[in-house]
């Protein structure tokens, strides 16, 4: 029996080589769609799957109401807990990656992720440890605890226990060798236990949000008990003591500086649904994995249409071997065997086509996710084999059942090419087919405007040939008693010999990173209004060098003295907020100090173009030193000529003069920033390479369905040919139907278009409005297209011999 | 071995109702070769295909050997039709995309013939046909008299209790017109059990006894004389 019909399949696959190939290829890019959604769903879905303790650890976050919740809170809880029965264990660290130098042997080495806890870390996360032991192994200040990679980069193959290495004037032992399981939302090159000293400095601070915070539950069932105890520590011991001082009544306090909601989030959601900015690791995006499955979805869908569509054009050819297998034996049953056999060869050579265009296009899809994901995991095994029976399901079960419920009278009888049964179903599909492709037509199309949009748009201050260089500093000075002081003086020593370089037009700096971000904020209040604004720390000439406007008042002028004491400007968003209409010369109270407005910045983008422009402050560094201590760059403005040799000179300078361990990293304002949206620029991307696949799949299956039945109205043509048509009726009447059925499938998808784009455009500030020209666009692509395929096959069909029809049956 | 009592079909359409039988008996006892004979639309096809159970009667009473076929479900019908019942058409129906030792295998296939009894089985059928030359031949590569034996030796592979010939030489010459009707002479000889339907009365007089149908009713029937001496040939 296999033996039979395996001849009869190959002797199809060869007649229709083009189709068949075709369809295999439909098919598996389809499948291969899914597979990259299925791993990149896989990828996302591990972090800290792996993790025993991920329902029991809670990281506390606290809320401000600024819709993403802030993962840095005081450290001043503690002793308020002491006696908690639910907590197990609790966990304070630094929740960011360091990078400091570390020297072994003559070796500098740069540990990228050096993540700062104390010593219980390995409660929280259990790596599994090579070497040491992970209860120990952070006892002490000087220890360190690297990762397998790391440890390897330091001693190759020798013993890493033991074993000493340099940083700035200390020396760590290296107490342990762990690997980490699997993809984690900590996942540090070398863990230390040094938060002593930042904990003493806030200890008593309730104001200070410095340090990450994470808790092991004994019952997690009762997490939101201590989160009610959370915030009423924390009301108690800053907002009522500090109303007091004010005179104020508690609601009064809040309302000027805020409310602070305590939240604690489990380990098992901090990838994905995070409240807060995402760990260490960076988070998950989770409208874009629901995109990328949902349209790998439509595009499998797609392919799953072709191949049923195609299934049951064709078996209208095989009508006449279905009907002799029933006359000499073959059961329905036997019918539908077989041509589920020819749909599980298919799907199985589909499956490893795909496959291969996965290993093919992995790189490229890694590079575009930023992952290093690989197709060999056992759970991927068990999703492919899901894949597969799903695809022989619903592409295989339904034509098989069709063709077996042929009637074997009518099929040798002759006259069964006319039948119609089924075609409904078909012309369903091709509707269907249709709406899939208008709605990615439609959808690249708003996303292509979209981004144009984004990178058209002004940005308020240029970046053009400004430099950044990244300016370490020890922890030794970050450490020291004066750290301001001496960054400061450090920093305008430096200034003042790079602008000497030649080919530096201007030399400066701000506390915060173009398409990066900014880590001081503070609230204060104005008019009864409460503003959350950035702290943006400037030494003068900053605005000025990166052209950025203003809209009243003046610049920091260093020559006016006042301007270093009580002067700071706020930018348009702040002016909003505080509902001032002359601000100039007004007095704001910040922070238990009173400043005046000197000028209102122009709003200008600096995080991102598709963000709102926070409300922000600015003052001079000398009038808020504290935020001196933000300094992590230096900005220049260097000559377009001679970039290279300018460069050059500036990394040699600073090699010599400022930092020789820790190496040299710079990179260019703008360049820096077109990587904020650079997601977006890749979605657009994305969007188009779906689109051309989409198109392709559903012009492909509308090119073969259009054959078919064409191929079954020959005879009706021949007869219109003889009692005189002419071509262009013909036409007409051939392509009518297409036309229809083009129009149906538009109007299908116009409204799911409109939602989920809108939907999409939501993430942006900065949007386009959705106008009419995407769906004109796609109306017009789409029946362009179906009518050149329609009208080519029909043209064909015109064209034949009429004798060749009329003379058969 | 086949009766027939009272067989009726009406076809039934919206707005129109027609009676294909009314009322047929017939009685087929094995070693029968009959024949069918009336002009377009008289049922004879109909009835063909009643007894094939390819299409299934109105009212009355059909018997294969003393079983009752009216009301008997598709399945039901598969199977014994696969047993019993070996079918020849005037076009043929051999499977294009099969060749001829494929093609006659089919039924086998379907009845679980262990694959080697199935190659001793096809061989000797292709001898006594003489088409053993042509096992690897596809369909279209073969005249129309060898295409037929082709369906010849696919409807008697299976040892079937009755053959089933509908127009068998409609679409041949003359020539081997008269080839496939010696040929199921030959077998009638054998004692195969034959039911042909026919335009032709050259064909029909191959037969024992002609059946003479009209408008849905037998209208007369009557003994063929002509006895051909096969062994001549």
């Amino acid at each position: 029996m296999l033996h039979n019909w395996i001849k009869i399949f190959i002797y199809h696959l060869k007649q229709n080589k083009l189709f068949s190939f075709l369809n295999v290829l439909g098919l598996s890019i389809g499948i291969a769609g899914l597979i990259f959604a299925l791993l990149y769903w896989n990828d996302e879905h591990s972090y800290d799957a792996w993790n025993p303790e991920k329902e029991n650890v809670y990281q506390v976050l606290v809320d401000m109401g600024e819709g993403q919740a802030w993962p840095y809170v005081p450290v001043t809880f503690d002793p308020f807990l002491k006696d908690d029965s639910n907590i197990e264990m609790m966990m304070h660290c630094l929740n960011w990656y360091e990078s400091p130098l570390f020297k072994y042997n003559g070796k500098k080495i740069i540990i990228e992720k050096l993540f700062n806890t104390q010593n219980n870390f390995f409660e929280f996360f259990p790596f599994e440890f090579l070497q040491g032991n992970p209860k120990t192994a952070l006892q002490n200040e000087n220890s360190i605890v690297l990762n397998q990679k790391t440890a390897i980069q330091f001693f190759g193959k020798a013993n890493p226990v033991g074993k000493q290495i340099q940083f700035e004037d200390k020396f760590l032992k290296v107490t342990g060798v762990y690997k980490i399981p699997g993809n984690s939302t900590i996942a540090p090159d070398a863990v230390v236990n040094n938060m002593k000293i930042r904990m003493n400095v806030d200890k008593d601070n309730w104001g200070s949000f410095n340090n990450g915070w994470f808790i092991k539950l004994k019952d997690p069932s009762k997490r939101d008990e201590l989160s009610k105890k959370l915030n009423s520590i924390y009301f108690q011991n800053k907002i009522v003591k500090e109303a007091k001082e004010e005179e104020i009544s508690t609601t009064e306090y809040e309302l000027r500086y805020g409310h602070f909601n305590f939240i604690l989030e489990p380990l098992s959601v901090s990838r994905l649904h995070t409240k807060g900015q995402g760990s260490p690791e960076g988070k998950g995006n989770y409208q874009f994995l629901l995109i990328m499955s949902g349209l790998s979805l439509l595009i499998l869908i797609l392919s799953i249409f072709n191949y049923v569509n195609l299934a049951t054009a064709n078996a209208i050819r095989r009508a006449k071997e279905v009907g002799v297998r029933k006359i000499v034996g073959a059961s329905k049953l036997d019918i539908i065997k077989q041509f589920l056999f020819e749909t599980i060869i298919i799907a199985n050579i589909s499956i490893l086509l795909a496959l291969a265009i996965v290993e093919f296009a992995l790189p490229y899809y890694n590079d575009f996710l930023d992952k290093a994901l690989v197709i060999y995991e056992s759970q991927f095994y068990l999703q492919i084999l899901f894949i597969f029976i799903i695809t022989v399901t619903f592409a295989g079960v339904f034509p098989a059942i069709y063709v077996s419920n042929f009637e074997t009278l009518k099929v040798l009888k002759g006259n069964f090419g006319r039948n119609k049964s089924g075609v409904w179903l078909r012309n369903g599909m091709l509707i269907l087919q249709f709406a899939i492709a208008s709605f990615f037509i439609i959808g690249s199309y708003i996303v292509f405007e979209q981004v144009r949009y984004l990178s058209n748009k002004n940005l308020g201050f240029s970046g053009d040939q400004v430099l950044e260089i990244f300016y370490y500093k020890s922890e030794a000075i970050r450490n020291s008693q004066n750290a301001e002081q001496i960054i400061f003086n450090n920093y305008i020593l430096v200034k003042n010999e790079i602008s000497k370089i030649k080919g530096v037009k201007q030399a400066t700096t701000g506390a915060f990173k173009f398409g990066g971000g900014n880590d001081a904020s503070s609230g204060f209040s104005y008019n009864g209004n409460n503003i959350q604004a950035q702290n943006l720390a400037i030494d003068f000439g900053f605005l000025e060098m990166m052209e950025i406007k203003m809209k009243e008042g003046r610049y920091f002028n260093p020559e006016i003295a006042s301007d270093t004491i009580d002067a700071m400007m706020i930018n348009e968003s702040t002016l909003k907020l505080m509902n001032e209409k002359n601000s100039i010369g007004k007095t704001v109270d910040w922070n238990g100090n009173k400043f005046k407005i000197i000028g209102v910045v122009k709003n200008f983008s600096a995080y991102s173009p598709q963000g709102k422009v926070p409300p922000m402050v600015f003052f001079h560094f000398k009038t808020v030193p504290w935020l001196i201590g933000n300094i992590q760059h230096l900005y220049m403005k260097i000559d377009a000529e001679n970039t290279a040799q300018t460069l050059a000179d500036i990394e040699s300078f600073w090699i010599k003069n400022v930092d020789s361990d820790y190496p040299f990293q710079y990179d260019f304002v703008d360049k820096n920033y077109l990587r904020t949206y650079k997601t977006y620029v890749k979605q657009k991307n994305l969007f188009a390479l779906l689109n051309v696949i989409v198109i392709l799949i559903a012009l492909f299956g509308l090119f073969a369905l259009a054959s078919y039945s064409i191929e079954r109205r020959m005879k009706e043509i021949a007869i219109r040919k003889t009692l005189g048509a002419e071509t262009n009726v013909l036409l007409t009447a051939l392509s009518k139907q297409y036309i229809v059925f083009c129009i149906i499938g538009f109007l299908i998808a116009v409204f799911p278009a409109y939602y989920s784009l809108n939907k999409w455009l939501e993430n942006f500030a900065y949007r386009i409005d959705i106008s009419i020209y995407p769906f004109i666009i796609g109306f017009v692509a789409l029946l362009f297209l179906t009518l050149s395929v329609v009208l080519s096959r029909a043209y064909f069909a015109t064209k034949v011999d009429v004798l060749k029809y009329l003379k058969y049956e | 071995m086949i009766t027939i009592q009272n067989l009726t079909k009406i076809f039934r359409t919206e707005e129109l109702e027609t009676s294909a039988l009314s009322g047929i008996n017939l009685q087929i006892n094995e070693g029968d070769f009959l024949s069918i004979m009336g002009p377009s639309g008289c049922g004879k096809s109909t009835l063909l295909n009643i007894i094939g159970l390819l299409d299934s009667a109105s009212d009355g009473s059909y018997t294969l050997s003393n079983q009752e076929m009216i009301g008997l479900k598709e399945k039901g019908r598969s199977s014994v039709r696969k047993e019993n019942i070996g079918f020849i058409f005037q076009n043929f129906n051999l499977i294009d995309e099969l060749s001829v030792y494929d093609n006659i295998e089919l039924p086998l296939i379907y009845n679980n013939v262990k694959a080697s009894e199935r190659k001793l089985k096809v061989e000797a059928i292709a001898e006594k046909l003489n088409i053993t030359h042509r096992l690897k031949h596809y369909p279209q590569q073969l005249s129309g008299g060898q295409q037929q034996r082709v369906a010849v030796a696919r409807a008697l592979i299976n040892d079937p209790k009755i053959i089933l010939a509908d127009e068998p030489t409609g679409n041949l010459d003359s020539k081997n017109g008269n080839e496939v009707m010696e040929l199921l002479t030959d077998l009638h000889a054998k004692g195969a059990t034959i039911l042909m339907v026919t335009h032709s009365d050259y064909d029909a007089s191959f037969s024992q006894r002609t059946i003479l149908m009209k408008d849905g009713v037998v209208f007369s029937e009557k003994m063929n004389q002509r006895n051909v001496d096969v062994f001549k040939i």
